[in-house]
């Protein structure tokens, strides 16, 4: 049981570097600004006004307390302050945050703050959201309660600040390897049970629907027999990806594999957002130690950081 | 052991269960989802699956608080933390297939008899993306009010940049898709009619049309 215990630990909460939340921060990072700025001028017509009360309305059905723009419309609302410049202003605050992110300025700030702005703004757009919000919202959460800040922000070079607590580098990353794996194997099992995923027709139907229907047809349609290899691909590629993810034989493969995935699904769908998001959580979670053989001096020494708990 | 170490110890198991707990929210909300997309077909599985799904889908409700009453304080509290962590749905996009989607079109009538249609604008790409979203919920909602709401919403902005307007039709339809097949022979994606609306200037609600 103690050797269960110890292994278990072991497991969950190894010795790592701060690469993976380098890359975490700053892809995520990049991908709030650009979120942001791709919806600068829509920003106010899609969080404005009925949309936005009626999604309240709704989600205070299953919380009150899911943060949502609503909250700071009602107080400024009391002093005179219009909608119209709440919105604008956390738009303006969540772009200064994502950029904030990117060079990590403030970097645990930073990272709460596009956490709460995004979830706001995802929450409060109910109806305009999509997978994409959901995504980024799992990965700013992860972000903001990792030991930021990481050796490659302004933070550690210009003010030498560092993290608290290192010795949980492993066990955020592990939390994000695991939820991938998680998020992977039942998005492959729900496209399996489609018989659309089997026969090609749900990749012709998902090129083909509007507003994703980016490639002319008149070219996909002469592909069309390979929609059925493709279906089948993706399927296998996202139940099996728990399995095989985790061999360091097979890992590089199938980050790979799932990478080009999004990639493809950025460039033929148009979800470039969206493709960004993805492969960043999936680069930080099994990128860092997959291409590049580790050395001694690139990962944390565990009798460095926990003394005690390595003499006792 | 020292003090220092059994803190940190004690922290790595605080961690642990944690992790224990949010991975166990994570699959069963996941589960659910699952469950609700095989209850409400078609997928390859047996008919007979799908009401078990059904069932299954409603014990995992239950376990998961969501058959509480809406204002009890432990649905509350994990509706709240499964919607700051961003777990709250599954993760079955696309699937198990691709739905159709919808379109919302603007029949414009001004007061010298012309008719004009717009589609609602937005200025960028991902803009468009989340119009689409927003379509996808006007067609697939039950509630008749709520979709009146939300297309009346958008009326609103087509309103305001025609204010001569004498009165707006929208109209709902969804989208069918050829498949690849059709689209060789020449056919094309069609449209058929879900709901129209139609608003006027005066205060009146309203006036829907059905299919």
């Amino acid at each position: 049981m103690e050797t269960f215990r110890k292994r278990l630990l072991e497991f969950l909460i190894p010795p790592e570097t701060d690469h993976w939340l380098a890359i975490l921060r700053v892809g995520l990072g990049l991908g709030v600004t650009i979120y942001s700025l791709s919806l600068r001028n829509d920003w106010a017509y899609l969080l404005s006004g009925t949309v936005r009360k009626v999604a309240e309305a709704l989600l205070s059905l299953e919380s009150h307390f899911v943060p949502r723009l609503g909250w700071f419309v009602a107080s400024a609302a009391q002093l005179g302050i219009h909608e119209e410049a709440v919105l604008f202003l956390a738009w303006a605050c969540l772009l200064a945050v994502g950029c904030g992110l990117v060079v990590g300025v403030a970097s645990r700030f930073s990272a709460i703050a596009a956490w709460f702005l995004h979830l706001c703004a995802a929450k409060s757009g109910g109806f305009v959201s999509y997978g994409m919000d959901n995504f980024l919202t799992i990965g700013l959460f992860y972000l903001m309660l990792s030991p930021l800040p990481d050796r490659y922000s302004l933070d550690w070079r210009l003010r030498k600040s560092q993290p608290k607590n290192p010795q949980l580098l492993g066990f955020w990353r592990r939390v994000l390897q695991l939820h991938l794996s998680v998020i992977y194997f039942f998005s492959g099992l729900t496209k399996c049970l489609g018989p659309g995923w089997w026969n090609g027709s749900s990749v012709w139907r998902a090129l083909i629907r509007p507003p994703f229907n980016i490639v002319d047809p008149e070219i996909l349609v002469r592909w069309k027999y390979l929609f059925p290899v493709a279906g089948i691909f993706i399927c296998l590629l996202e139940i099996t990806y728990p399995f095989f993810i985790w061999n360091s034989n097979t890992r590089k493969i199938w980050l790979i594999c799932i990478c080009a995935m999004h990639v493809g699904i950025g460039v033929t769908m148009g979800m470039y957002l969206f493709a960004l998001i993805m492969i960043v959580l999936n680069v930080a979670a099994f990128g860092p130690g997959c291409f590049a053989q580790r050395t001694k001096r690139s990962v944390y020494n565990r009798r460095e950081l926990l003394p005690d708990v390595m003499s006792s | 052991m020292t003090v220092g170490a059994a803190t940190i110890l004690r922290q790595r198991y605080l961690h642990v269960a944690w992790l224990a707990l949010h991975l166990l929210l994570i699959i069963s909300f996941s589960c659910r989802e699952t469950l609700r997309v095989v209850a409400e077909g078609p997928t390859i599985l047996p008919f007979w699956f799908r009401n078990f799904s059904q069932k299954a889908q409603t014990v995992f409700s239950v376990a998961l608080g969501q058959k509480l009453p809406a204002s009890n304080p432990v649905r509350e509290a994990l509706n709240t933390y499964v919607n700051v962590a961003g777990i709250e749905t599954g993760y079955g996009y696309f699937a198990p297939n691709v739905p159709s989607g919808y379109k919302l079109v603007f029949e414009l009538h001004h007061p010298d008899g012309r008719v004009e249609y717009e589609l609602p604008s937005v200025s960028s790409a991902a803009a468009g993306l989340r119009t689409a979203s927003l379509l996808d919920s006007i067609g697939r909602t039950p509630y008749d009010a709520l979709r009146e709401i939300l297309v009346k919403t958008l009326a609103q902005s087509v309103w305001r940049e025609h204010p001569d307007l004498e009165s707006l039709r929208a109209i709902l339809g969804s989208i069918r898709l050829p498949t690849a097949r059709e689209f060789k022979e020449g056919k094309r994606e069609s449209y058929e009619f879900l709901y129209a609306y139609d608003f006027s200037l005066t205060n009146q609600p309203a006036k829907p049309h059905d299919r």
